[in-house]
């Protein structure tokens, strides 16, 4: 993701019906003891859906069985992010072939923001 | 903090203990083909092909779906603010990829509630939900474990 959208957390809030003001108000976020700036926080599942994404195109738009992610840092608006992953395992699971992975998003300077691993269909 | 809302006291620990096991209302939930686009466009990815949902509806389709809210998620646990609220982990399983314009049924739960110290000593309380999302024929499709800490007094 070249550039994480501060309009588009605007969008997700009201279509989540997501009260929380860290991903609409930049003044709420600045007030916080976080040393965050004037900057929004992206919705999780925003972040997650970057992830998402990348496994889709790898291995298709069906592809994702389970996946479990954590959030250890916050993604803010105006930050450039990568989704990168790497097969841990593969198995067969009722004729179908299973790719085990580790997932996370990253930023150049912070380091990892989100991580997990996901279960993806090979097909 | 600056947002003129002063938090809420901090509940007892029992308060948050018997959570656990409080189950939502139920309902159904079905993704409008509108909603799909914009929820989708959001990530910045294309519109998924034969009616796809995106994966990231597996976050609020349970939740509304069941009857609930994420500002009476907030309230359930009684939030200091709309604020304190931060996210430990999701954990979504898909039995079958989500559709638009499905209408799912789902059930859905606090699965424990939890009253923890981080490592800096503060006080938060860790309240898991977990949501079983059916297609039409009763299968069970998706299943989303959502874990969220209500921070006390950290911001």
């Amino acid at each position: 993701m070249p550039e994480v959208s501060a309009q588009r957390m605007r969008t997700m809030a009201a279509l989540l019906r997501d009260p929380n003001p860290l991903h609409w108000d930049r003044e709420a976020v600045a007030a916080l003891p976080l040393g965050l700036g004037k900057r929004t926080i992206n919705q999780g599942p925003l972040g997650l859906g970057y992830i998402v994404n990348m496994l889709h195109a790898w291995a298709g738009p069906d592809c994702i069985r389970r996946i479990v992610m954590r959030f250890p840092q916050v993604v803010l608006d105006g930050e450039e992010v990568t989704a990168r992953g790497v097969i841990t395992a593969l198995r067969q699971q009722s004729g179908t072939q299973i790719a085990d992975c580790n997932v996370w998003l990253e930023h150049a300077e912070r380091g990892i923001l989100l991580e997990g691993t996901a279960s993806i269909t090979l097909r | 903090m600056s947002t003129g809302t002063p938090a809420k006291p901090r509940p007892d620990r029992s308060t948050i203990e018997e959570l656990a096991g409080h189950e939502f209302p139920g309902g159904s939930y079905r993704i409008a083909h509108w909603e799909n686009v914009i929820l989708t466009g959001c990530t910045g990815a294309e519109l998924l092909p034969d009616g796809l949902a995106h994966p990231i509806a597996l976050f609020h389709l349970p939740i509304y779906g069941s009857g609930t809210s994420i500002a009476e998620m907030f309230d359930l646990g009684q939030a200091e603010s709309d604020l304190s609220i931060m996210i430990e982990s999701y954990d979504w399983e898909f039995f079958q990829p989500l559709h638009e314009e499905v209408c799912y049924t789902v059930s859905g739960q606090v699965a424990s509630a939890e009253r923890c110290q981080n490592s800096s000593g503060q006080t938060y309380d860790r309240i898991q939900f977990r949501f079983d999302v059916f297609d039409p024929h009763r299968a069970l499709c998706a299943r989303s474990i959502v874990t969220w800490h209500y921070t006390r007094d950290m911001l």
